[in-house]
């Protein structure tokens, strides 16, 4: 009390400025693991000239454990005020300037409501509990509001998260119901005033504190956004002494009251996809509800965590990118969370962001929401990319939920890049096919095998003989058709035409057969033979043809009686089977 | 489209045609069939043309089918690494990408076998983890990010499909391209083989299979042409395959048996020859390349069939040339000096490998199985049964005798070597359940060739009938002897074979050969699914809540996943090299607390886990597999374990009241059942403390730990790890103590004052 008087001697301009809290009403929220401090804050202008700001002052003992500090009007729709770090010469602790948003005028009064959260400042106490305990934690802060001014008359009041009390500092008496304790009001209270309050109480919310997370953003130009955390948990409460009993656990309630079992994880309404594992595979135990505003995903960890235990998970899901990328020509613009829910009342101790842009993404700008480090951007390669992605990556420490808004990434992509891959994969598809066509058609071997290449040349001479010999029984069976149809209408004349073309096609095919008899010679071929005796054959078969014919011409001109003709006709086409047949063997064996 | 249909009709029978000769001998219908008339250009017209086209699509088919029947567990779990043994590949290759291949082969895993330690890079084969990571370096390299846990699971099924072409070109140089296709359908989706290579079983057999057929594939080639090159290509092949698989030895003593068989025959040719020595040099000096196989190539007995057959076709060789150019009488001298000679060198040989103890190997095998219990204990060494040979071939097992005797019919070089590979495989196959696994590809391609012939003999006729012009075949001769009906009969007879071979294969697949084991599903009786996670769960918290050096002793089933999962130190793991320390283990978990007590502590014990299957009915627990703990602690620790003490007097090993004091009082039987007795209330039939696995009531309801703790319990009590208590502080010594002390003459006077000041 006494040093922070000089202290304020000492700082005479800061007291000159004549702002005084005329009324000040602390709250300290101690329910969950975080200590939720909100100050409402009267000010009033005491002095002779206008101000344009005041200063807001943090205890040297909480400060490192700032996460948050906001300043608002009294009304809801106010805009918060921008802060800036100051430093107060020859005062410990940590401050900020608050900026007006229109001066304040000598005699006049000003509402503000200081909001600040500070994580890991509830200490567990006793630091090692049982199973079967419940968790006892301390805070230890001020009575007071520090603050550079002084104040008039103030009150604090403390909300606890339960009812069981072990001990609380009693300075002005205060009074205690249920799991509340207020102070004051104090009055006249000077400036930097400090008085330590310590609070020993049951807290059994769960104590859990990400201790770092990565959350890697990928953009893809096709409509997906993909984004995965992988993040390190720990239950930060008291340390678990002695034996984990499942039987405990399963069949008594109370057993383990301050181990986290399970937490929802809130994602944006258009996640899909959604998975949740770890370094050895998917963590079966989750369940995902889709909601209309937003789709929940309950995390268990693969066990129950307790005091001191840890884990490590990895989420991780698509968005479609109409929602979060928007673009004006070539200007492309990102505006999404730079930190998303993982629990209510979370508490992040590190944070890693990594923004993968497409391919080509050039003067790329980012808007953060707080001042966040920038690291070295990095490349990033995937499928199908060439000269690799850009990365943006960030850090922060210390963050909460009231960090979870949305940054803006500023960027220019030139469409036609867009091609780029499907070229890739055509162009790939390209070659592959050119290089079989090219190892297939092209002869590749260092020796000349002349017995492959007259095998070769033979088969395909076999090839041309083998279709002839079907065509020309081909044309047996079309005279036989002829014949069929001559035995019926009895037109001499067009089975005259039929023989004729029988005898031309016949001769052609013949001839050509005979030539490639003799090119089968000439390669030395033994199939030559085989070919010659199908000719052979053949010409009997032609023979037969004719004088089926030559009957049938003669039972229409009434020459034989049908009843023979039936039975020469029966003779003929069984020694044709059999020829027939005999070439077939021929063709067979070529 | 009836033109398609023709042509490939055509193309059918090409195929099935002996040889696989180009030729087009199925006369068509129409005559714009195959004849080339057609309005088709280039070489869809021509028969080859079409019979690439075909066996082309049939092979990818093949490969696709394979490839996608074992992905079972990967689409009703996840792309999850399975059992034990693959933990530790996938934990290796994950070393190899991580560190590259230099720092794999010469890790020193100080994790396993604790306080020994093991030299992973000299004691494995490496060829998986090389496959493996060299696709995961290409895939990256051509910025496929793709994981390497994925690489390794998928890897035996795409490797399933190489196996299916292997064996396509072999039974292709065997019989013929139908044959070829056929077997490459069988290997494609046959159980016998799935058992190995299902997605995420990443072990050495999924490659392994596709390197033997390989190399067999090109041997027969080398045989065939006698070629340096196909001879060479085949040393590559075997050095693939003994870098993958300790399975080579079957390669190295059927390729000499073969040899050995086609010179008694009398089938000694040039090309035999150049294969044969080829082959064995180059084949010799890679294989001894690979630091676990090293020096055994010429030192080791099961090898040296290989040199001798080897030695002897040199002397072959040289008695044909020496016949050539001496004469009758000069030729019998030295023949028979030969022959003394050559019988001189092996006695000598016999004499020293008796000596040097080595060629008494399958002796000690065989000794080894009856009178070391944990050889024994491992299920897949046990002998096959009948049924088992069922399951896994099904319809193949039949047939391949059929397949068998068409090739001894006409016997040729190639199928001397099918039937040799045959004959050896099923005597394996009948040892030993594991090695079915080289039994199902020759299955596969003797049936299909079995097959093959009948489809030939059935079908080429049907089509032949049906060739001939209509007016012709209006007289039907009965051709020999066989009518239609018999051979559409016969016919879909086969098909419907096959078809219930797929069936057969889907189903054992789907049921037998895809649980990951490491992840368990039950069943609701509305058909929903629970998974029963409590392996990954207990692992999961060792790996993040407990100290990085704690050193976690358990059943050497659960090393490998220990390791790869909770990335713990084990004391003994799945390679079982070293008996006794496993058998010191077994003497813990089978002696009562502070006997073993003082074992854990000699071994620096942190933490003890164990399976424990009494609460969901798991039958492969640790209490059911604890009388081979009994047994192998027996095997070195005669005095202190006894396998009676653990019985009933009437002989039964029960759980309950009536079992063994011994084995009421021991740790394992205080670990599974610590605070058991009044849980498991779960229906009101059962009494408290009811064993779901054993059905009994246990016999032991009181456990009180003194020197462990509960550490974790998995939420089905699954796994259940204990914590090994450190030594409490030292008492403050009470006055009757000091006295005691002060009457000790021997201790030294001078550090007494320091004692208790």
């Amino acid at each position: 009390m006494q040093r922070s008087l000089i202290a304020c001697f000492f700082r005479a301009s800061l007291c000159a400025e004549g702002l005084v809290n005329e009324d000040v009403k602390r709250t300290l929220d101690l329910s969950s693991h975080l200590a939720k401090i909100t100050a409402e804050i009267q000010l009033a202008n005491h002095g002779a000239s206008r101000v344009n700001g005041f200063t807001l002052a943090l205890e040297a003992e909480l400060a490192p454990h700032l996460a948050f500090i906001g300043v608002k009007g009294e009304e809801e729709e106010d805009e918060s005020l921008e802060l800036k770090e100051t430093t107060v010469h020859g005062q410990s602790g940590k401050f900020f300037e608050a900026q007006l948003p229109s001066s304040l005028a000598p005699g006049a009064k000003l509402r503000v409501k200081v909001e600040t959260v500070f994580s890991h400042v509830l200490k567990p106490f006793p630091t090692h509990i049982t199973q079967a305990e419940r968790q006892l934690v301390v805070f230890q802060g001020n009575h007071y509001l520090y603050s550079p001014y002084p104040t008039r008359s103030q009150t604090t009041r403390v909300r606890l998260a339960s009812k069981t009390v072990e001990s609380y500092t009693k300075l002005g008496n205060p009074t205690k119901s249920d799991e509340t304790v207020e102070y004051g009001p104090f009055k006249d209270v000077p400036p930097f005033s400090q008085d330590a309050m310590k609070i020993h109480y049951e807290n059994n919310t769960p104590f859990l504190s990400i201790s770092s997370i990565t959350r890697t953003v990928e953009v893809s130009h096709w409509g997906n956004i993909a984004v995965e955390e992988t993040i390190d948990l720990r239950h930060t409460g008291a340390y678990l002494k002695g034996p984990f009993s499942r039987y405990d656990y399963q069949r008594q309630s109370d057993s383990g009251i301050s181990s986290v079992k399970s937490f929802k994880t809130i994602l944006p309404a258009s996640a899909q996809d959604v998975y949740y594992r770890d370094e050895i595979g998917n963590i079966s135990t989750s369940h995902l509800q889709v909601l209309d505003d937003s789709v929940e995903v309950e995390i268990r960890p693969r066990f129950p965590l307790f005091g001191g235990w840890k884990t490590h998970y990895i989420v991780g899901y698509n968005l479609p990118s109409y929602e979060y990328l928007y673009n004006l020509g070539d200007q492309y613009a990102l505006k999404l969370r730079l930190v998303d829910h993982v629990y209510d009342d979370q508490v992040i101790d590190q944070l890693t962001v990594k923004l993968i842009l497409p391919e080509g993404a050039r003067n790329i700008h980012m808007d953060t929401p707080y001042p966040i480090t920038r690291s070295q951007d990095e490349l990033h390669y995937t499928y199908l990319d060439t000269f690799g992605r850009p990365v943006l990556v960030a850090t922060k420490n210390n963050l909460v939920e009231q960090h979870i808004q949305d940054v803006v990434v500023h960027y220019t992509f030139n469409k036609i890049l867009m091609l780029q891959e499907p070229l890739l994969v055509v162009g790939a598809f390209y070659i592959l096919f050119f290089t079989v066509i090219i190892y297939v058609r092209l002869d590749f071997s260092i020796t000349k095998d002349p017995a492959a290449e007259v095998r070769m040349k033979v088969a395909s001479i076999t090839e041309q003989v083998l279709t002839l010999v079907n065509k020309r029984l081909g044309l047996y069976r079309h005279m036989d058709e002829v014949v069929n149809r001559y035995k019926q209408t009895r037109d001499t004349g067009a089975l005259n035409s039929g023989r004729k073309t029988l005898e031309a096609e016949h001769r052609t095919l013949s001839n050509d057969i005979s030539a490639l008899q003799a090119r089968l010679k000439s390669e030395g071929s033994d199939l030559a033979e085989k070919v010659g005796e199908i000719q052979k054959l053949d010409n009997q078969l032609k023979d037969l043809v004719c004088r089926s014919c030559q009957e049938a011409e003669r039972l229409v001109a009434g020459k034989v009686k049908k009843d023979t003709y039936i039975d020469s006709d029966k003779t003929l086409s069984g020694k044709r089977q059999e020829l027939v047949s005999r070439i077939d063997s021929l063709l067979d064996a070529l | 489209m009836a033109e398609h249909h023709t042509a490939s009709d055509c193309k059918h029978k090409t195929s099935s045609n002996a040889g696989g000769s180009v030729s087009g001998n199925g006369r068509p219908n129409s005559p714009a069939g195959c004849g080339g008339s057609g309005g088709l250009s280039g070489g869809l017209t021509q028969p080859a043309g079409w019979q690439s086209l075909l066996s082309f699509t049939i092979l990818f088919l093949a490969w696709l089918a394979g490839f996608s029947s074992r992905l079972f567990a990967v689409i009703r779990f996840e792309s999850i690494i399975h059992e034990f043994d693959p933990w530790f590949n996938y934990r290796s290759t994950h070393h190899l990408t991580t560190n590259g291949f230099y720092e794999f082969l010469n890790w020193f895993d100080e994790r396993a076998w604790y306080p020994l330690g093991r030299i992973v890079g000299g004691t494995v084969y490496p060829g998986l983890m090389v496959t493996a990571g060299l696709i995961h370096y290409i895939l990256n390299l051509l910025h496929v990010t793709v994981h390497i846990r994925d690489v390794c699971v998928f890897l035996a099924p795409v490797f399933s499909g190489l196996t299916a072409i292997s064996t396509f070109l072999l039974t292709r140089e065997l019989w013929n391209q139908g044959a070829g296709l056929l077997a490459a359908c069988f290997i494609a989706i046959v159980p016998g083989y799935i058992s190995r290579s299902v997605a995420g079983s990443f072990d050495n057999e999924g490659i392994a299979i596709f390197a033997l057929q390989f190399t067999y594939y090109l041997w027969v080639k080398s045989v065939k042409t006698g070629s340096v090159f196909w001879a060479i290509g085949c040393c590559l092949s075997y050095f693939y395959m003994v870098s993958a698989w300790g399975g080579y030895v079957f390669i190295i003593n059927l390729i000499p048996l073969h040899v050995f068989a086609l010179l008694l025959m009398q089938r000694f040719s040039r090309r035999l020859y150049i294969a044969y020595s080829t082959f064995y040099i180059v084949g010799l000096v890679l294989s001894m390349q690979i630091p676990f196989v090293g020096f055994q190539p010429i030192r080791t007995s099961e090898h040296m069939a290989a040199a001798g057959v080897f030695a002897l076709l040199q002397a072959y060789a040289f008695l044909q040339y020496l016949k050539d150019r001496l004469t009758r009488q000069e030729f019998q001298t030295l023949f028979f000096l030969g022959v003394s000679l050559a019988a001189g060198v092996v006695f000598l040989t016999v004499i020293y490998l008796t000596y040097t103890g080595e060629s008494h190997l399958p002796v000690m095998l065989r000794y080894a199985k009856i009178h070391i219990p944990i050889i024994a204990s491992v299920s897949e060494h046990q002998p096959t049964t009948w049924v088992s040979f069922f399951f896994d071939l099904h319809i193949l097992v039949c047939t391949f005798p059929a397949g068998l005797w068409f090739c001894i019919k006409n016997i040729n070089d190639e199928r001397v070597f099918v039937a040799l590979y045959a004959i050896s495989a099923v005597y394996f196959a009948g040892v030993m359940v594991r090695l079915m696994l080289t039994l199902t590809p020759v299955v596969c391609m003797l049936s299909a060739i079995a097959f093959s012939s009948v489809f030939e003999h059935y079908l080429g006729d049907d089509m032949k009938r049906e060739n001939p012009p209509a007016e012709d075949s209006k007289q039907d001769r009965p051709e020999e002897g066989l009518g239609p009906n018999i051979k559409s009969i016969v016919t879909m007879l086969m098909l419907m074979l096959l078809m219930m071979f797929a069936v057969h294969c889907t189903w054992v697949t789907s049921n037998a050969y895809s649980s990951p084991s490491v992840v368990l599903a039950s069943y609701n009786h509305d058909g929903s699914r629970n998974i029963l996670d409590d392996f990954r769960e207990a692992y999961y918290w060792l790996r993040q809540n407990t100290d990085e050096h704690a050193r976690v002793m358990s059943w050497w089933d659960y090393g490998y996943q220990i390791a790869g999962m909770a990335n713990r130190t084990t004391l003994v793991d799945n390679n079982t090299w070293n008996n006794s320390h496993i058998a010191l283990v077994g003497k813990a978990m089978s002696s009562n607390e502070s006997a073993a007590y003082e074992i854990m502590k000699s071994l620096d014990v942190d933490y003890v886990l164990i399976i424990f299957g009494g609460v969901i009915g798991y039958s492969g627990d640790d209490i059911n597999k604890f009388l081979w703990m009994v047994r192998i602690a027996e095997g070195e620790h005669p005095k202190d374990i006894r396998e009676s003490d653990y019985f009933t007097p009437q002989g039964e090993f029960r759980v309950d009241k009536a079992g063994s004091p011994t084995l009421l009082n021991c740790l394992m039987y205080k670990m599974s059942y610590y605070r058991f007795g009044p849980y498991t209330r779960l229906d009101f039939r059962t009494p408290p403390g009811f064993d779901r696995t054993r059905n009994a009531e246990i016999g032991n309801k009181d456990i009180r730990l003194k020197h462990l703790e509960e550490a974790f319990t998995s939420e089905h009590w699954l796994v259940r790890i204990y914590r090994v208590k450190k030594q409490e502080n030292r008492q403050a010594l009470d006055h009757k103590l000091r006295n005691i002390a002060a009457k000790q003459k021997y201790t030294s006077k001078k550090v007494l004052p320091s004692l208790f000041h």
